[in-house]
């Protein structure tokens, strides 16, 4: 008798575990359209794509007939673009409490959307992915702040810039450095894969022109997976490296947020930032055109002007420096 | 009365009955012993709560927590678990699968069956699982584009069954080697196929030694998911670094996982003591 209890109370044990299990691969496939799902509905709720037809952007007509194959051809078809963002990055990109994104470069590349006529999704690949190129259509454009560089041209197309930012150099505020000059022989960090780890190391080209500037005597550089985790080192004490440069809106949010930064010295470049696409994947000629003529018509009616003030609180859409 | 006495030490074999029927100094002997035992218990219980108050009491007091700020990002962060748990069930599922073959593999008798088994066995606990991620996600498009269509977090499951399947190969076969030969030679003897005692005689007992063991990678999976975030799959480490780094933050928002990791390593392991004891009973009983 309590040899039969025993056997039964097994079997049901591992009945419910084998059932257990099914339900969690049977939920997985689930699972994966609900995390993705709050992503592409977020700018929806900011601009309906539906209301918005390609009749508004009489400006930026379509080139007569778009390759076949081409990426804007892909986009029209799919009635969706797939934009690649870093939402550690404020202004530009970060999250909501909802989960959703927002920022500057978000609102630029749902702008784009609305007046391609396509709806817009987002992809959160990390920064160096989206520089390396070979995105094999996980997304179809970055609308990332990227600077136009002459190694990045090798992989990806760009647009026009659509706004350019300062580099700021910055001190932890108990280095006693006030000066450029003060970080000569020291460690500054900055983010992986980024221009301001090119400049450091003297080999960032911006294809056209190069940078007038050139980095403290003797300083050397150390990254860190983002920009902003080099304040935060700073913040948890850390003393292994003494600057720091970053974009001017980030070094401003950093010590906006009571951490140890200190700016130091004028802008050491302004990097023009574009819109980026892949070149291995489907020919993007097409997109770029496009695409160019849209942001000539966001600089001719102030839409960017008016989405830099919003998110950086000054005008960064002309050309300076 | 004395034979009566006798034959009760003579049946009492269980040993929960056995002080019951002793001497009073034997009974008194015995509860002294398991009231040391709940002192003991009770001590350590009182040593953990005390050291979790210290450790968060002390950053709270100190200043480092900014509450409001978890309070603020405490849903969404904390939205990433059940795919972490999903990512977890549905690996450890698939990892079973694969274990049971490679298991089969590298206890066939066919030179190229065994030598696919112990090469994928091989090839797996030789490089980190953390490449083996970067390269499905990053490498492989390279070489098959078709393969950049599949969603990360598909690619992250995959990866992540694949690493376990092979650790877990070896898992099932120590349990399908667990069966003693006389069974075996037993089933043959009685007239059955190798087939055949493997379907009603190993399998069926191999699978009721190796499910603590399954309980114990699971318990490692939901640590080992967290990798999976560097493919950009939401779940909840992505979340608790993307927000901490973007808001100067990683103390907090890396706290929170931390105490969510360990808090679903807990939970699971009081089921999985469990699942243990309840096989356990059943081989006593035999």
């Amino acid at each position: 008798m309590d040899a039969v209890a025993w056997r039964r109370g097994r079997l049901s044990l591992v009945l419910l575990a084998v059932a257990a299990i099914a339900i969690g691969a049977c939920t997985s496939g689930g699972g994966t359209t609900t995390s993705e799902a709050p992503a592409s509905e977020a700018p929806m709720s900011e601009a309906p794509m539906s209301e918005a037809p390609m009749s508004e952007a009489p400006a930026s007509e379509a080139p007569a007939s778009p390759i076949a194959g081409g990426l804007l051809d892909k986009v029209m078809t799919a009635g969706k673009i797939i934009m690649s963002t870093d939402p550690q990055y404020p202004p530009q990109s970060e999250l909501t409490a909802e989960g959703n994104y927002e920022g500057f470069d978000i609102d630029v590349g749902t702008e784009i959307a609305k007046r391609l006529g396509v709806e817009i999704a987002f992809e959160t690949p990390s920064w160096d992915v989206i520089t390396a190129g070979s995105w094999g259509g996980r997304w179809d454009f970055s609308v990332g702040s990227m600077t136009i560089t002459s190694p990045r041209q090798e992989v990806l197309d760009f647009s026009d810039p659509y706004y350019y930012t300062p580099a700021q150099m910055a001190a932890r505020t108990d280095s006693g450095i006030t000066t450029l000059d003060g970080l000569a022989g020291k460690v500054i960090c900055v983010g992986a894969a980024t221009t301001y780890l090119d400049w450091l190391n003297g080999s960032l080209d911006f294809g056209t022109e190069s940078p007038q500037t050139t980095p403290p005597e003797g300083a050397t550089a150390t990254t860190l997976d983002t920009d902003r985790l080099c304040a935060e080192a700073w913040r948890a004490g850390r003393t292994d490296f003494d600057g720091w440069l970053s974009s001017s809106t980030t070094v401003q949010a950093a010590i906006d947020d009571g951490l140890p930064v200190v700016a130091v010295g004028d802008p050491v470049f302004f990097e023009p930032l574009a819109v980026a696409f892949d070149k291995s994947g489907p020919d993007p000629s097409d997109m770029v055109t496009r695409v160019n003529a849209i942001l000539a018509e966001m600089h001719a009616d102030g839409t960017l002007k008016t989405m830099s003030e919003k998110w950086f609180g000054l005008d960064l859409t002309e050309k300076q420096g | 009365m004395g034979i009566g006495r006798g034959e009760q030490i003579g049946t009492a074999v269980a040993p929960g009955r056995v002080h019951q029927t002793m001497d009073p100094i034997v009974d008194q002997i015995a509860r002294q012993r398991s009231r040391k035992q709940v002192r003991f218990r009770l001590t350590v219980f009182g040593t953990w709560i005390v050291l979790i108050g210290v450790l968060i009491g002390g950053l709270w007091l100190g200043g480092k927590i900014n509450l409001d700020f978890l309070r603020q990002w405490q849903a969404y962060i904390l939205g990433g678990v059940p795919l972490t748990l999903v990512i977890s069930a549905s690996s450890i599922f698939f990892a079973c699968i694969l274990a049971i073959f490679g298991a089969l593999g590298r206890l066939s008798s066919n030179a190229v069956v065994y030598g696919v088994a112990s090469f994928y066995v091989s090839l797996v606990r030789g490089t980190p699982l953390i490449v083996q991620i970067l390269f499905i996600y990053l490498a492989l498009p390279q070489i098959w584009q078709g393969f950049a269509g599949i969603p990360a977090i598909t690619l992250g499951i995959f990866a992540l069954s694949f690493n376990y399947g092979a650790y877990m190969t070896e898992i099932f076969r120590a349990g399908i080697q667990a069966i003693p030969r006389g069974q075996i030679d037993a089933a043959h003897a009685i007239g059955m196929t190798d087939r055949l005692t493997m379907r009603r005689v190993v399998l069926p007992q191999a699978i009721r030694i190796v499910t603590p063991a399954i309980g114990n990678e699971f318990i490692a999976m939901v640590k080992d998911s967290a990798l999976v975030s560097i493919i950009s799959v939401q779940e909840l480490l992505w979340r608790a670094q993307t927000v901490g780094a973007s808001k100067f933050r990683t103390l907090e928002t890396l706290l929170l996982a931390a105490l969510v990791y360990w808090v679903l390593t807990i939970a699971f392991s009081l089921l999985q003591d469990r699942l243990e004891k309840r096989m356990a009973e059943s081989d006593r009983r035999i």
